[in-house]
């Protein structure tokens, strides 16, 4: 079986190809082509000009994906249909509709979310040999776009458990960097800047850290990042360095003790982060701290695979053939595909 | 022009009433204000005020959130966020054009300063300055 996959929620576009048979596959080819150096001088994403851009690299990229053979050996097209940036999907869900289509080839609509998910079947091949041993798993995603708890029973089937009800985490990170002017995308530099900063500078508040539920909030730690900043009316280099340090160490404390909570309650068997921010070191670090402490494994992703990709879109394609649990459109079928920019994970 | 003061959520939740009692036909309200002001914050009061059961989280990572609305003759709730747009955009760039002309809409707009030839006619504008810590001025034009 061999999987094509487009990924373009946002501001990446990728496309990967995986083959293989039983627990056995292997990922052949797996290109991203990342916008961030044009977003940057925006200071965050332009949902415009990211489709704009999308539809200018869509196609070499497939060419330089197919190769010759173009889509005379792929037996599935796997496509992201959401959630994310309504225009930057569709351009990969008009694109593989129209590539299935004419090629007669069946089309599955993937989840971004539980891609990310899978993109620990990719760096982990304990995980990916005896994936039956791990559930159900407690996995964090952390993003730009989201913050969720999911607690993912077997292949396909899940139990959303929380998320932000205002900001994302990421989102958090990109505004502090945004406040203190330090540039985008807002994560890597305020993690960089916390390194030599003290986490015990300033006290910020832990929002929702009891709320007795697995959601999260993060808007009221970025306020009083703006609080803090206007207490201080001229503002050292070290102070910037300990306000990133006393930030992070908010917002890692928040999303750990929530997870290890979850963790508890619902006795999973293993633990997993996914999305961009799961990069994060100090998230890293905390997590497997704690974990260990409960007996837990943790698994997270390559760094590579933490950001937006086609191989997670396609491992978790190859999964759900397997477990045969996705919709799996076929010809005049395949135009009932379309863009989900707020599509749920737990929802089929 | 009216201003209000208010110090804290309880007061701002009073202040949504008396945006949505004040509302008439008006189906477009433009919010401006710092981050960190209480933009999400006062489209979250209004929004649970208009009965919303859902949680409006931050639509600055997919520039728009449609939520399903039953107040009057309104049926859906529109929340955009301008924050990630560079100011060069219009309306018919991003889409937003169908929203708005939906009788049916009430759409909420961040950040709106950033969208260029925004339509007067029926355009509620609200201006949230930070006065101190959980103090904020609110201008209703």
């Amino acid at each position: 079986m061999r999987i094509l996959a487009l990924e373009s929620s946002c501001d990446e576009t990728a496309l990967a190809i995986i083959s293989g048979s039983g627990s056995d596959w292997v990922l052949e080819k797996d290109i991203v082509y990342s916008q961030i150096a044009i977003h940057q001088k925006y200071g965050g994403v332009v949902p415009e000009v990211a489709a704009r851009k999308h539809a200018e690299t869509i196609f070499p990229l497939l060419t330089e994906t197919l190769g010759e053979e173009k889509l005379a050996t792929i037996d599935y097209l796997a496509v992201t249909a959401g959630p994310g940036l309504v225009a930057s999907l569709l351009l990969g869900v008009t694109a593989a509709r129209s590539l299935a289509y004419a090629a007669a080839k069946p089309l599955l609509p993937v989840n971004h979310m539980e891609g990310h998910i899978y993109s620990n079947w990719l760096s982990n091949s304990e995980l990916k040999n005896n994936d039956q041993k791990y559930f159900p798993s407690l996995a964090l995603v952390v993003s730009g776009g989201h913050t969720e708890l999911v607690l993912m029973k077997n292949h396909g089937d899940y139990q959303l458990l929380g998320t932000t009800q205002d900001d994302a985490v990421g989102e958090a990170f990109d505004k502090v960097a945004k406040i203190l002017n330090l540039g985008y995308p807002g994560g890597p530099i305020v993690s960089k800047e916390a390194l030599e900063g003290d986490d015990q500078a300033y006290k910020l508040p832990r929002p929702m850290l009891n709320s007795g539920d697995y959601n999260f909030s993060f808007s009221g730690l970025k306020t009083a990042v703006l609080y803090t900043l206007e207490r201080e009316k001229n503002i050292s280099q070290a102070a910037v360095k300990n306000i990133c340090a006393s930030f992070q160490a908010a917002a890692v404390e928040l999303l750990v003790k929530k997870t290890i909570k979850a963790a508890q309650e619902f006795q999973v068997k293993s633990i997993m982060i996914a999305g961009g921010v799961s990069a994060n070191q100090l998230l890293r670090e905390e997590l497997k701290k704690e974990s260990t402490k409960i007996s837990l494994p943790l698994f997270y992703p390559e760094l590579k695979y933490t950001g937006d990709n086609a191989a997670m879109i396609a491992v978790a394609a190859y999964y759900g053939l397997q477990n045969k649990n996705k919709k799996i459109l076929k010809g005049e079928e395949i135009f009932s595909a379309k863009p989900l920019s707020n599509w749920q994970i737990f929802l089929k | 022009m009216r201003e209000y003061i208010s110090n804290n959520l309880q007061e701002t939740n009073e202040l949504a009433k008396k945006i949505i009692a004040d509302l008439q036909d008006k189906r477009l309200i433009a919010l401006s204000g710092n981050l960190g002001a209480g933009k999400t914050a006062l489209v979250k009061a209004i929004a649970e005020n208009l009965g919303i059961k859902e949680a409006i989280t931050s639509p600055t990572f997919v520039l728009l959130k449609v939520y399903n609305l039953n107040f009057k003759n309104l049926k859906k709730l529109v929340h955009i966020d301008c924050y990630r747009l560079d100011g060069e955009e219009d309306l018919q760039d991003l889409g937003l054009e169908d929203y708005i002309a939906d009788p049916e809409a009430l759409v909420l707009i961040e950040w709106a300063e950033k969208i260029k030839n925004l339509p007067e006619a029926n355009l509620l504008k609200i201006k949230i300055e930070i006065l101190g810590n959980k103090e904020r001025k609110i201008i209703i034009s």
